[in-house]
């Protein structure tokens, strides 16, 4: 398999990410899963699909690392949810039934309003190269489709619930905050989702 | 051959926090036991809603790399995976779910390895160290089980549990325990939050060892960490629970 995957440029002999430098690593599954874990800025990504994957590296392909093994690394499941999409097999679960069944502190996410699950939606899968097949998103073959909410999207409507009762205060938004630290004024994602719902609609 | 898949909590926040987990896979990939290890997290990729998409093996193991048999053993790892109980039968495919690490005796070992490794002697004190919590009497229960274990190798001159979240607390570690030197081993899966930060903050602990009112306190790394972990999921895996 060649081309290009999400942010993954596959090509013949390596796998990475274009930018400059351009330095490389092990042709690994373990190194090429370790070097994605974080972003250019050095911040854990907890979610695989988002588009922060680091710049600027290449793996070897070879007897350690298949095309396939590295997009697993990268994309976890990605392959087998094209080819289920592909044949009409995969399995897709709605939001409602996702938020429904958390128990715990994610319980609260289900009282998200519609407007706020469809802001949610724009607001974490739109940094996200999944494409959200649960929100009816389109997906062509050479897509990644998302077959279903993932718990960073739960744990965003958890949050965003609350600031539906309760408008926070904005701030401005600080790149150094942790990516999935939602509660944490400041966080890029929960600024623009507080931005975005004072719009009118 | 047999699909094993290791199930753990991971983190939104802590790339530590399933690193053990993705280590423990790797070697068992490595020792080439099973047909395919997998792994599948509540807050990260693979998820446990969706690790076995994909997977047509027949014969699956799911290990849960959890220290306590309560909430996430109990109900978010069977709900998520759609699990009915310990055999689970989709199709062709059969899913053994076994107890989770924390609940198999041969755990005890790795905590002895831990409190040696330390530089634990025979008159020195254990303090297996747990999370629990106020809210699920049962999260405990695999935390006594476990100092008991340690405490009847006859190896240490005591050894007890002591909680971060309830009592005996782990602020009492000095009345709890009478051996001038006690060595605190973190019952817990991953070098995470709470042993890298919050423990040794709250205990005003120096580094590996401390000295605390005259004595001395050696805290070691968690348990979930060491290499031997591995054995004990293999064992798990392989039906062969003690």
């Amino acid at each position: 398999m060649t081309g290009a995957l999400g942010e993954l440029q596959i090509f013949a002999l390596a796998v990475g990410v274009p930018g400059e430098p351009l330095h490389e690593i092990t042709g690994t599954r373990e190194a090429v899963f370790n070097h994605t874990r974080s972003d250019d800025h050095g911040r854990y990504r907890p979610l695989s699909g988002a588009r922060t994957l680091p710049t600027g590296w290449s793996a070897p392909l070879g007897p350690g690392l298949s095309a396939e093994e590295a997009v697993e690394a990268v994309y976890p499941l990605a392959l087998v949810h094209q080819r289920q999409f592909a044949e009409g097999t995969l399995r897709v679960v709605p939001l409602e039934d996702v938020l429904t069944r958390q128990s715990g502190r994610y319980e609260a996410g289900a009282s998200l309003s519609e407007s706020g699950r469809r802001l949610a939606v724009s607001t974490i899968c739109g940094e996200c190269v999944r494409k959200p097949v649960w929100a009816d998103a389109s997906c062509s073959h050479e897509e990644i489709p998302c077959p279903e909410a993932c718990s960073v999207f739960v744990a965003f409507c958890r949050e965003a619930a609350q600031w539906e009762t309760g408008r926070p205060a904005s701030a401005e938004p600080d790149a150094t905050i942790a990516w999935a630290a939602f509660d944490q004024p400041g966080n890029e994602l929960r600024e623009h989702f507080l931005k975005e719902m004072d719009q009118p609609r | 051959m047999t699909t094993l898949v290791l199930v753990g909590h991971g983190s939104h926040l802590n790339a530590n926090s399933s690193a053990p987990i993705h280590a423990h896979a790797g070697e068992l990939r490595r020792r080439a036991l099973f047909e395919r290890v997998l792994t599948g997290f509540w807050k990260e990729e693979p998820s446990l809603a969706r690790v076995l998409d994909g997977c047509d093996d027949p014969e699956v193991v799911v290990v849960p790399v959890f220290i306590s048999n309560g909430y996430f053993t109990k109900t978010v790892i069977p709900r998520e995976m759609r699990l009915d109980g310990p055999v689970t039968v989709r199709g062709e495919q059969r899913i053994r779910y076994t107890r989770p690490i924390g609940a198999d005796a041969s755990l005890a070992s790795v905590i002895v390895e831990r409190a040696l490794e330390a530089g634990a002697t025979a008159d020195d004190a254990i303090a297996v160290l747990g999370h629990g919590t106020r809210r699920e009497s049962e999260s405990e229960k695999n935390v006594y089980a476990m100092a008991e274990q340690v405490r009847e190798t006859g190896r240490f001159a005591e050894a007890g549990a002591i909680f971060l979240d309830q009592e005996p607390g782990m602020l009492d570690l000095l009345d709890v325990f009478q051996a001038a030197t006690v060595v605190v081993v973190p019952l817990f899966i991953a070098d995470g939050w709470h042993v890298g930060q919050t423990i040794p903050a709250e205990l005003a602990l120096d580094g590996a060892e401390t000295r605390m009112g005259g004595r001395t306190v050696r805290y070691t790394p968690p348990v979930g960490t060491h290499r031997q972990v591995v054995d004990v999921i293999e064992r798990l895996a392989n039906g062969t629970q003690e």
